[in-house]
């Protein structure tokens, strides 16, 4: 009696799994990440100690310690390096193999779409991000056992934003696969991606016009917004329509029973439709600040406030966007006030700069012009200190803030030098000893008893 | 033996194919009967791996239609009528043989009665432990053949099956394809004649891309016009 496509999907899923657990690679991958993020935690930690000796000296420093910028989000890095140079090659061994060796020929005669092919691969492929976690729940028990302090919804959200990006990188990966004839095109096309995104980020940070659009869809700019601690809807949606994105493509692309124009017709078609998501999400609100120092909001009274300003808000700047002025306005200020404005419109003045270090020719340089409902007030400042009280009183509204603990920090002075054998040494000797104990016959047996 | 007076299995007509500029097939006509055995024979070349790929919707076909059993079908539906084996292909190849058998018997729903007896008869036992990356060109091929024979359809296309083999080996491998058939039709690409005359009841001949002949070996060779000798000279002869 032949199966239904669930239990065909079971059956081909625990081969897939099976595939990867027996990967050298993966394991290879896994024992390179313990030692990257081993050595990036035991400097983090360093660094942390110095810095937080000065803290406990000068209280008021205290407040600038805390664990998600000291310690997690460069932890952290050596994930952002493993998932960006090695991820990929995990998912091009499992499809471009089934390419190579022929495999493929035989899957593509099941009853199945290659959409529930590749989505299998993507299901094996969360297995592997899951013991990729390893090192990160040990970062984490590790930092407690130092007496670190930690607050788990900073540290979801910066996992939730690594789980993303491995998302789609995997389904680059996979899409880079499905198009190139050879395993070195695919991989080629697949880190002329990740790595382009990455120059991208160097390259347009502070750009205009379709760069800015470019940059704000890049990974990099995308992933850093979950390592600020700030769960935003449009940056999750963006994530997703990325991964769906190349996750079509490679399921389009991959039947080479499909005629060309087919599969150009089909691509342009998903282009199109997710384009149609892209502009729709980027009108999403849905901000949560999960940052234990609330560094992306303002007090809850001023927020409420600024809630109800129904008219537009004009703010002109006489900056150029390249000038760290600006970098702050913009981080302190301006970043929070589009999450809770309704309707903030920025206008960049011609300030006749002549870039980064030349002398600006205009008086009003680094002038902030705030207009609301007709009335006008100007400041130099870029310390919301100063500007909240401004918009306040453009808006006719008297804001009494309530009464809050203020983040105090959490300084912390340790000595890390003993997870050195762990991260070194036992992590990556419980690695070598997984992968040799699967090479054992009586692991991994396939999913069902024998008939 | 299946009569061609019988009720058709699997008809391709007019079935052509280019790549660009390049044109591989060329208006392939053919029927396949139900428990025959069908062999299209060429040389390297002809476009036979090319015609078994479009008639499994593993390449596009430029034109052409395809029945089965008097109904239309496109490529994309032959799914739960043909399954076709590549030749080379090495499926899961870092797994052990025994694996990957298993998986497959999962796969296709066989029994385990079924792979048993074919596992005896293919001699494949002693390579279950091995990688299959680490099996010989005579064991990678047996595996694969195991695979083609666990497969359930009813039509089943192997290319080149023989290849590997030796004398000996192939006659074997030909009194099982015989025995383990059971009422299912078989298209074979064959590129060695002697084999092709031992097992096939009917030959296509292909060469360039286009069919020089359609028939048994008495047909051949009358179409042929020659009384002695065997397919290679009716196949001489024709092409």
């Amino acid at each position: 009696m032949p199966l239904s496509k669930t239990q065909l999907l079971k059956i081909l899923l625990f081969q897939e799994i099976r595939n990867i657990l027996l990967s050298p690679a993966l394991w290879g991958l896994l024992i390179a990440l313990s030692l990257l993020v081993g050595y990036s935690f035991i400097q983090a930690v360093t660094l942390f100690s110095q810095a937080s000796q000065t803290a406990l000296s000068y209280p008021e420093l205290a407040a600038g310690m805390n664990p998600l910028d000291g310690i997690f989000v460069p932890t952290f890095g050596a994930y952002y390096l493993i998932e960006t140079l090695l991820l990929p090659f995990i998912i091009l061994r499992l499809i471009g193999h089934d390419k190579q060796n022929g495999t493929l020929k035989i899957l593509l005669q099941l009853p199945l779409s290659t959409f529930a092919l590749n989505g299998v691969k993507l299901a094996a492929m969360a297995l592997v991000w899951l013991l990729l976690l390893i090192p990160a729940v040990s970062v984490v028990i590790n930092w407690k056992i130092l007496g670190g302090s930690i607050y788990y919804p900073e540290i979801l959200t910066l996992l939730l934003g690594h789980a993303l990006y491995s998302l789609t990188i995997v389904c680059i990966a996979m899409f880079a696969t499905a198009i190139a004839k050879t395993l070195p095109t695919a991989a080629m096309l697949c880190l002329g991606v990740t790595l382009g995104c990455w120059v991208l980020d160097f390259a347009t940070g502070n750009g205009q016009g379709w760069l800015e659009i470019l940059n704000n869809w890049s990974l990099t700019t995308l992933l850093r917004q979950f390592e600020s601690g700030l769960l935003s809807s449009p940056t999750i949606a963006a994530f997703l329509i990325l991964a769906l994105l190349f996750f079509t493509g490679a399921s389009v692309w991959l039947h080479p029973g499909k005629q060309l124009q087919l599969k150009i017709q089909s691509s342009l078609l998903v282009v199109a439709v997710l384009l149609l998501a892209a502009v729709g999400c980027s009108q999403l609100g849905g901000y949560v600040d999960m940052t234990a120092n609330r560094q992306h909001s303002f007090p809850p009274a001023d927020v409420r406030a600024l809630q109800q300003m129904q008219k537009p808000l004009i703010i002109t700047i006489h900056l150029t966007p390249e000038d760290g002025r600006y970098y702050d306005l913009d981080h302190e200020v301006l970043a929070k006030l589009k999450r809770v404005v309704p309707d903030l419109r920025l206008i960049f003045a011609d300030t006749a700069s002549g870039g980064l270090f030349a002398a600006s020719g205009s008086d009003t340089y680094g002038l902030i012009e705030y207009e609301y409902a007709g009335q006008k007030e100007q400041s130099y400042s870029n310390s919301p200190e100063e500007i909240l009280p401004l918009l306040h009183k453009l808006a006719g509204q008297k804001v009494t803030r309530d009464k809050l603990q203020s983040y105090s920090g959490h300084p912390l002075v340790a000595d890390a030098s003993g997870s050195k054998v762990w991260f070194y040494l036992l992590l990556p000797l419980l690695f070598l000893l997984a992968a040799g104990l699967l090479q054992q016959p009586r692991f991994l047996r396939n999913h069902e008893s024998e008939k | 033996m299946a009569a061609p007076e019988e009720k058709e299995l699997f008809r391709a007509d007019n079935i052509c194919k280019h790549f660009g500029h390049q044109q591989v097939l060329t208006d392939i006509c053919f029927s396949a009967y139900p428990g025959e055995i069908l062999g299209i024979i060429g040389p390297n070349g002809a476009g036979k791996t090319t015609l078994m790929e479009c008639l499994t919707g593993l390449l596009p076909l430029s034109s052409g239609t395809i029945y089965w059993k008097d109904q239309q079908i496109t490529p994309q539906q032959v799914n739960p009528f043909i399954f076709y084996l590549p030749d080379g292909v090495l499926p899961y190849a870092e797994q052990k043989a025994g694996q990957v058998v298993t998986f497959f018997q999962q796969l296709f729903s066989a029994e385990n009665q079924q792979l048993q007896q074919l596992l005896e008869r293919l001699e494949l036992e002693p390579a279950q432990e091995k990688r299959v990356h680490s099996l010989s060109k005579g064991y990678r091929k047996r595996l694969l053949l195991l695979i083609g024979l666990l497969s359930p359809q009813p039509l089943l296309l192997l290319d080149e099956p023989f290849d590997g083999f030796d004398l000996r080996q192939s006659l074997k491998i030909m009194q099982l394809l015989r025995e383990t058939l059971s009422g299912r039709t078989l298209l074979l690409s064959i590129h060695q004649l002697t084999e092709a005359e031992k097992i096939c009841d009917r030959f296509l001949l292909l060469n360039g891309g286009n069919v020089a002949a359609i028939g048994s070996l008495k047909q051949l060779q009358e179409q042929a016009k020659v009384s002695a000798g065997g397919l290679e000279e009716a196949f001489l002869a024709l092409v």
